[in-house]
């Protein structure tokens, strides 16, 4: 049995001759460390395949356009079978097209098609059945019986977008539940509580795409990344408010929040976190520049600081980002 | 063990946003379990004269007590909004419901037309949060709906009206001492 190390010699020597592809290295590493490589997200997207789930959005936004222009002529019925019909048609199509590793694609767009498809198909019964199909509990019902689906679906096919579609249903789920909770009682700031859900959905992104960075949901993780640290950051920085009814908390705490989003991108080698952490700092250097000092030292002297500092700021993120998180 | 140790962020990552949900609910029933209004209120409704109803008067409190004020209005050839005659009633705060009462009966109450009531409720209008999330959400006021409002609780208010339900068809009139 060769060490490790003459394994790793013979292997730069194979790819000095050209011998072995990246590719096919990194297949044998996949096949056997167990990381399953058939999910369909891992896969690069082509230009095929993007044109499958376009496929699927427009089919969608046919089925919403036939149901909208003729909303009164059509019964109860044909509304029925045009959306949930359609929807579960659509989830067992791409049942059957991903037992086939050729057609698995095809088989996500039409998942795709059936996750678009079948609230509306839900909402048309909750309508029908005289719930308000736009309240919040209505919107929480439809959410939640997407979820179980979806998590039913992923605890027995264990495919990741039914793992993206839980997130994005959960998501959902959380946002619908809470205001339904609240109701029409002033218990919060309307836009505070947003506000604070959005921080909350972000830092729970980033603790999947953490979670999954390690296992065979891995390319889940640049998504859950760019959006968890997107709303953390966000959320953040509006939670500052602005002069007079600013937050001094949020607003003192968060270059210590940006400057750990630009730490973990290096830990995590994450592009995202590098990239929203570079622009919300800059975002943050004008907010506090014009909010605080602008009146002090004059408008032009503040704007050429602040100029500066993203000049600074930007040349952090490229050199962090040669350093560190080049390929 | 070994497997919540393993799985740790997922864990975190899901109980977050179920542990922000267990606080919305402690936030919005706790309180409302150990702090209840005390004071009942009288209020009108189709006392609206100027933009929907013509009914010649209008109530209001003077030294605690309810009286009814004449109003002489313009003639106005192109709108003569139809006479309603307006309705008092008493909203129990205990009972989450309202009685209708007469103005004999009503004159009788000793009032407190502040804003807050002695125990600091208020009586405010609800917050709708409209749009379908994510595509679209903002918030602002319920005008069709009222809170009895104060001390982190808010109750919804099961008020009678007389005719419509349009939002100026209610006045808050005094708090009953």
């Amino acid at each position: 049995m060769a060490t490790k190390e003459e394994v790793l010699q013979y292997i730069k020597s194979l790819a000095e001759q050209k011998v072995i592809s990246k590719d096919e290295l990194d297949s044998a590493y996949d096949s056997g460390s167990g990381i399953k490589t058939d999910v369909v997200l891992t896969k690069k997207l082509g230009v095929a395949k993007i044109l499958y789930y376009i496929g699927g959005a427009i089919v969608f936004l046919g089925i919403s356009i036939l149901l909208w222009q003729n909303w009164h002529t059509l019964g109860f019925g044909t509304k029925v079978l045009a959306t949930l019909g359609s929807g579960i048609a659509a989830y067992f199509v791409g049942l059957l097209f991903s037992r086939n590793k050729g057609t698995e694609t095809v088989g996500s767009a039409f998942y795709l098609i059936s996750a678009l498809v079948t609230p509306m198909g839900l909402w048309v019964v909750f309508d029908n059945a005289g719930f308000d199909a736009s309240s919040y509990g209505t919107q929480s019902l439809i959410s939640g019986i997407m979820l179980g689906t979806y998590l039913l679906s992923l605890l027995v096919f264990r495919k990741n977008i039914f793992t993206l579609f839980s997130i994005l249903f959960g998501t959902w789920l959380f946002f619908s539940f809470t205001s339904f909770m609240i109701g029409g009682g002033a218990y919060f700031d309307n836009w505070k509580f947003y506000e604070y859900r959005v921080l909350v959905t972000g830092i729970t992104y980033m603790l999947l795409g953490y979670a999954f960075s390690k296992n065979e949901r891995a390319s889940l993780s640049g998504f859950l990344y760019g959006f968890g640290i997107l709303g953390f950051l966000g959320a953040a920085l509006t939670l500052g408010s602005w002069k007079p009814n600013q937050n001094v908390f949020w607003e003192l705490i968060y270059p210590g929040l940006v400057f750990g989003a630009l730490f973990l991108s290096v830990q995590i080698k994450s592009k995202a976190f590098l990239t929203f952490g570079t622009l919300f700092l800059m975002a943050y250097i004008l907010k506090i520049t014009s909010e605080y000092f602008s009146s002090g030292l004059g408008w032009p002297l503040v704007l050429v600081i602040a100029g500066l500092a993203m000049i600074g700021v930007g040349y952090m993120s490229i050199s962090l980002k040669k350093k560190y998180l080049s390929a | 063990m070994e497997i919540i140790k393993k799985n740790i962020t997922l864990i975190l990552g899901i109980s977050i946003p179920i542990l922000m949900i267990l606080f919305v609910a402690s936030r919005i029933y706790l309180p409302g379990l150990f702090i209840k209004p005390h004071f009942n209120f009288l209020y009108v409704s189709g006392d609206d004269s100027y933009y929907y109803y013509n009914n010649g008067y209008q109530y209001s409190v003077q030294n605690d007590k309810l009286v009814k004020n004449e109003i002489k209005q313009l003639e106005n050839q192109n709108y003569n909004p139809p006479r309603v005659e307006s309705k008092l009633y008493i909203y129990d705060v205990a009972k989450n419901e309202a009685k209708e009462i007469s103005f004999a009966e009503a004159q009788n109450l000793n009032l407190d037309s502040s804003v807050k009531s002695p125990d600091d409720f208020e009586v405010v209008y609800g917050s709708r949060g409209d749009g379908f999330f994510p595509f679209l959400f903002w918030s602002e006021r319920d005008y069709n709906s009222r809170y009895l409002s104060g001390h982190n609780v808010s109750k919804k208010l099961n008020l009678q009206l007389n005719g419509s339900s349009y939002y100026n068809n209610f006045r808050f009139i005094g708090w009953i001492k």
